[in-house]
């Protein structure tokens, strides 16, 4: 009886236990994926609420209104161009494109968080109530310059671009092509095999290719001694696994330095490096750059970035140390490895919202900037940085130069299979060294042509872009 | 002695205010949904709920010795079913405020049968065989739902056997343990997991296994056995994954009901964005969207609660559950023999393992299987089954009152004499 009574108490600290795990996993889980939850698109509660509630407005950094409602229908900017290209930042009021402001701020457009008194003075007034307006961290108008910069560079070519203030993580612009009028989508729209609605900045991934080499750069920076300064030998055909890794143009490099081989984009070297460093040390370091993270930002929903943990072999870690295997990231979290790079290591979280406020004016809520996490050393940083200062100065990245200003970068052309068939993206990633432009550019071209690699597609919309961020005022 | 008497009872008593505040939530709740159509059931309902409060709270006390803790709680959350109910669809609560009025009365009569029935061998043999029929009858006769085919029908009144077959393994499992017998409450036992397998109700499976064996280390305290119990069990859920396509189904669903939107995953999402729609203080008393969510009434009550009254709220009946737990413990803990420790300790192992599973499911954090959420869920089998539950612990409360104040009329008497 004793023993029994002792047990009753062990059996009731277990059923404690229980409860308190429902506890905690129910509240953790709705603190983070609760505003989530709600603004699913097909939420019947906002279909309803959109009904009885006239939306809020839309504005960008400088208070051009993006989106409004004009007797009860949403309308957009006037200028096509402009419309088109914001779409996929603001999303539209159908909800074709998932997670665009429209949908992931409906808490706010759409009233949702009102507060009482305010309720009750629109039940009072018998004047339907009005949302929140939200206003962007976005310039809209560069938002139109990158997309005819990308389209005059690339014509017909589909792709992403994100440029992002690498001390704050604001989000300056972002575009997704193809794109399409929200003013007027048709059937066609609809049906397009183009997958006009997909917002490939945030929701494809793609392998990073030689950007990549960013981050295997960092890892031998922090793993392997003397690596600035020892010489490595480029043969132009590394065998591992009897497989060859070639470099662009079977290119053979001698002997070089990793700063030399970071300037040429030297597989070679890359490979071996990786093979040097190991799956673990090269993971780890890519983990510290936020791949295989669940990302849970605050006001944008960005897909996980993968470093593959599954079938390791010599060959596939020789290939993830040149940006290719498994490896998968969106052009907004390479933006954001730049961006680190950038900072001085420090990752900045990327963030949408500048402030909401009320109907009557009133501010609802502001955002703070945050550190989503150090990504390396200060040191090591700093010696990307000159890294990344030589690609654009005389390596691979010449074209996206700007004269005047002092532009870091890295170039990719990535191999990938798309639907049975070889495919090429071509990539820069890069920003501006200088401390009244901290902006990061990711640019992305899919499916370039043969001759043609991301110093030739994607390096001159970046230099646009600068251009146009050096004349703000 | 009188004085002390009333003295104890006082003290645990936790107050008419706790009682008097319930009967007020409800009365003002119900005003308010009156307000919305003055409907007159409304009306009826906000003086009839605390009524049935102040019988099953105030009133049962006066015939016997009882935990007013206890039944404070659970009278909170049957009235908060019907409360619930009414706010979505008024037409369940009116049979859920009658269902509660019967439970009331089932409460009561198995206070009666713990108190009265000291010999347990003979109802407990004649429990066996009848229960393990009552289980086997849906089989023949039932209907399937969601892919459970756990149900017969009386007339047009709909019967969960596994509901009532629930009280009777307590019983039968309690008073074999309690003798050291192993054997029949093995095959008892192990029968009833092989008729709820067969109706493929894998939630009530589980609720009876588990209570079962957490009742055997209890009784044993013999870790090797249920070591041994926890590892056929696992194994059992292994091989049932692997054989039917519906548990594979659960268990997908549960990974990543996003993934299937419109189809498998509809209703868990429905329930998620209910929870998410609430936040932390809710949309208020019947407004929201609740009914988008399939079996709101039954499964998905919670999230239904969570909807309109905040997650806070949700918190807190979370939290009540856990004080029935301890209240229930801590009967069990008192009881003088082993036969009622244990069946104290299984009803409110019942309770709370019951709560678990539906609460688990609903947000995500196990696979959702179809059990109702004790008390709060519509339901009439279920409802009655589980004021059962509550009055099997209170009968068990009430005689270890009645020991106590025995126990100290004789040290009163003993030390008389001492004096004399």
């Amino acid at each position: 009886m004793k023993q029994q009574r002792y047990l009753f108490k062990v059996l009731a600290l277990i059923m404690f236990g229980l409860f308190l795990l429902l506890a905690v996993y129910g509240g953790y889980s709705i603190f983070t994926y609760g505003n989530r939850w709600f603004s699913y698109s097909r939420n019947p509660r906002v279909r309803a609420q959109k009904e009885n509630v006239i939306a809020g407005d839309i504005l960008d950094r400088n208070g051009i209104v993006l989106a409004t409602t004009v007797d009860g229908k949403r309308t957009y900017q006037a200028d096509e161009a402009a419309r088109r290209a914001v779409v996929h930042l603001l999303g539209d009021s159908q909800g074709q494109v998932s997670n665009g402001v429209e949908a992931f701020q409906t808490r706010y457009l759409y009233g949702f968080e009102a507060s009482l008194s305010e309720r009750f003075n629109a039940l009072l007034s018998g004047q339907p109530q009005r949302g929140d307006n939200v206003t962007l961290t976005i310039d809209s108008q560069l938002c139109t310059l990158i997309a005819r910069s990308f389209a005059q560079h690339n014509p017909g070519k589909n792709g992403a671009a994100v440029v992002m203030n690498y001390k704050t993580g604001e989000l300056m612009g972002s575009i997704s092509l193809p794109n399409f009028d929200p003013q007027n989508i048709t059937a066609a729209t609809l049906a397009d095999a183009g997958q006009p609605f997909w917002n490939r900045a945030t929701q494809s991934v793609y392998p990073p290719g030689s950007s990549f080499k960013i981050i295997t750069t960092a890892s031998a920076l922090q793993n392997i001694p003397d690596i600035t300064t020892m010489d490595i030998l480029c043969t132009g055909g590394l065998s591992v696994m009897n497989q060859a890794i070639r470099d662009y143009g079977n290119a053979v490099h001698e002997k070089l330095t990793l700063r030399e081989a970071f300037k040429k984009s030297c597989n070679n070297v890359y490979a071996l490096t990786a093979i040097t460093l190991g799956d673990d040390a090269l993971r780890k370091t890519a983990e510290d750059f936020g791949f295989n993270d669940n990302f849970l930002f605050r006001d944008l929903v960005v897909e996980n970035s993968t470093y593959p943990t599954e079938n390791r072999n010599q060959f596939e870690l020789a290939t993830t140390g040149i940006g290719q295997s498994a490896l998968a990231a969106t052009p907004m979290h390479m933006c954001m490895v730049a961006a680190a790079i950038a900072n001085d290591g420090v990752m900045m979280e990327p963030r949408l919202l500048m402030n909401v406020q009320s109907a009557s004016g009133s501010t609802r809520t502001t955002y703070q900037s945050k550190v989503y996490r150090t990504a390396l050393p200060a040191a090591d940083a700093a010696t990307l940085q000159s890294y990344m200062r030589e690609v654009v100065k005389s390596g691979t990245g010449t074209r996206a130069a700007v004269p005047g200003l002092t532009i870091c970068g890295k170039t990719g052309s990535a191999e990938s299979s798309l639907a049975g068939s070889d495919v090429t993206y071509g990539w820069f990633v890069g920003y501006i060294e200088n401390p009244d432009l901290p902006y990061a550019v990711s640019i992305l071209v899919e499916s370039i042509e043969d001759g043609e690699g991301g110093g030739s597609t994607a390096a001159p919309v970046a230099a646009d872009v600068f251009e146009y961020l050096r004349a703000l005022p | 002695m009188r004085n002390d008497q009333q003295e104890r009872t006082f003290r645990r008593d936790p107050g008419k205010l706790l009682s008097s505040a319930v009967m007020l939530f409800y009365f003002s709740a119900f005003l308010l949904l009156w307000l919305k159509d003055f409907a007159w059931q409304a009306a009826a309902l906000a003086v009839a709920v605390p009524a049935m409060i102040w019988l099953g709270v105030n009133f049962l006390p006066h015939l016997f010795p009882a935990d007013k803790l206890l039944l404070s709680l659970t009278n909170f959350l049957c009235a908060l079913g019907v409360l619930v109910l009414y706010a979505t669809n008024p037409a369940y609560a009116y049979q859920q405020a009658v269902y509660y009025g019967v439970g009331l009365v089932a409460m009561v009569v198995c206070i009666y049968l713990v108190r009265i029935i000291r010999h347990w061998r003979i109802p407990v043999y004649l429990l066996m065989p009848v229960s393990l029929a009552l289980l086997a009858l849906p089989l023949i006769i039932g209907r399937e739902t969601n892919g459970a085919k756990n149900w017969f029908y009386v007339g047009s009144l709909s019967v969960q056997p596994s509901e009532i077959v629930k009280l009777s393994l307590l019983l039968i499992i309690s008073h074999f343990m309690s003798r050291r017998k192993f054997l029949p409450w093995l095959i008892f036992a192990v029968g009833c997991l092989g008729l709820l397998m067969l109706q493929k109700d894998l939630g009530t499976a589980l609720m009876y296994y588990g209570v079962t064996l957490m009742l055997y280390y209890a009784s044993s305290s013999n870790l090797l056995l249920t070591g041994i119990g926890l590892a056929g069990g696992a194994g059992a859920a292994v091989l049932g994954y692997k054989m039917f396509a519906h548990v594979k189904r659960r268990v997908a669903i549960w990974q990543n009901p996003w993934s299937d939107y419109d189809n498998a995953g509809y209703q868990l999402v429905q329930g998620l964005m209910a929870i998410a729609s609430g936040g932390l203080f809710g949309v208020g008393l019947g407004l929201g969207s609740p009914r988008t969510i399939p079996v709101y009434h039954t499964d998905f009550i919670f999230a239904v609660i969570c909807e309109q009254f905040g997650v806070i709220f949700g918190l807190c009946v979370l939290l009540m559950y856990v004080a029935i737990i301890w209240r229930g413990a801590t009967t069990a803990m008192a009881a003088r023999t082993s036969f009622h420790g244990l069946l104290a300790m299984g009803a409110t192992l019942m309770i709370g393992l019951q709560t678990f599973v539906i609460i688990g499911g609903v947000i995500k954090l196990i696979p959702l299987t179809g059990v109702t959420m004790p008390f709060v869920s519509y339901g009439g089998t279920s409802l009655v089954s589980s004021m059962c539950l509550i009055g099997l612990l209170q009968g068990v409360a009430s005689l270890n009152e009645d020991d106590l104040n025995e126990d100290t009329r004789l040290a009163m008497l003993g030390s008389e004499e001492g004096m004399r």
